[in-house]
């Protein structure tokens, strides 16, 4: 009786779907990617209520540096890319300057949540006497919160 | 004489770095990408022309955030025990005002904390059979005018 030799299959990892997957992962983070005029690391406060702020909103970002403590002010008309304000004042000339063509533009708030209150408060009544109504205090998702 | 007969070259595209350039751009975006917050709680601000006279005091209802601690009508209170201390005094008077006044050295957070609460009651999900219309968010600017105008804080109820 003739014994068969078994032939032994090679060992490959199999690539032809690679190029499939790679290519749908590339079209994912295109789509879902856009573009954010602010890019500040805010530790945003947390709350249960939170509504959709309107495109094209402006920015006002009050974020303390980690350390140091020092408060920084950053602007954005919503446009272009957020750019560091000197100080309060500085945000009621740019508020001013961007109420004056659009009234109605929405200002988004983005402090952080350990500032004191007295720097938002102090930013809210810049905005107030530039002429601003519609604002959004900017939050995240509170844990175990729907939506 | 004898001609060599030329092999044909096949046309093909090569696609042996096609692999690298996809993972390049894959690295690309996951190191560029960032989930941003877009959502937050709305606060509508008075207009500056507004002449805007404080809500009396035994009018309305008036929260006091402090730096650990949360007055309600002089009474200390939880964030979440807010809206049940409410309900009857609305569910009377629908339009009392709400008086949310932060001290300038309490946290942001405690604010929104508190303020969150509040939003709770607008929107189509409210569970609350009330809703408070009418939140006064007195800036700090407003009540040093006040203060100049009648000599005290119109803000800050008076505890005992």
């Amino acid at each position: 009786m003739k014994i068969v030799r078994q032939r032994k299959a090679q060992a490959i990892i199999p690539t032809a779907s690679m190029a499939d997957i790679a290519f749908l992962l590339i079209i994912f983070f295109m789509v879902t990617t856009v573009y954010d005029v602010d890019r500040t690391n805010v530790a945003l406060p947390f709350s249960y209520n939170r509504v959709l702020n309107e495109k094209g909103a402006a920015i006002v970002v009050i974020h303390e540096v980690p350390k140091s403590g020092v408060i920084e002010y950053k602007f954005s008309d919503g446009k272009n890319p957020s750019q560091p304000v000197p100080s309060p004042q500085e945000v009621y000339f740019e508020a001013t300057r961007v109420a004056s063509v659009d009234p109605s533009k929405q200002f988004v708030i983005k402090a952080d949540a350990q500032v004191r209150y007295e720097l938002v408060d102090e930013i809210l009544d810049k905005l107030r006497q530039a002429g601003v109504a519609n604002v959004l205090l900017l939050t995240q998702q509170e844990p175990g919160a729907k939506g | 004489m004898q001609f060599d007969r030329r092999t044909r070259t096949e046309a093909e595209i090569p696609t042996a770095s096609m692999a690298d350039i996809a993972f390049l751009l894959i690295i690309f975006f996951m190191v560029t990408t960032v989930f941003s917050a877009t959502k937050g709680l709305e606060l509508s601000l008075p207009s500056k022309e507004q002449d805007e006279q404080p809500a009396e005091q035994e009018d309305a209802v008036f929260i006091h955030v402090l730096p650990d601690q949360l007055l309600v009508d002089c009474k200390p209170m939880q964030p979440q025990d807010i809206l049940t201390y409410l309900e009857p005094k609305l569910t009377r008077n629908p339009e009392k005002p709400v008086i949310l006044y932060t001290d300038p050295q309490a946290e942001y957070k405690d604010m929104v904390r508190v303020y969150d609460v509040l939003a709770e009651t607008k929107g189509d999900e409210n569970p609350w059979p009330f809703t408070v219309k009418n939140i006064s968010i007195p800036t700090q600017s407003e009540v040093e005018e006040y203060v100049q105008l009648f000599g005290q804080n119109p803000f800050e109820k008076q505890c005992e």
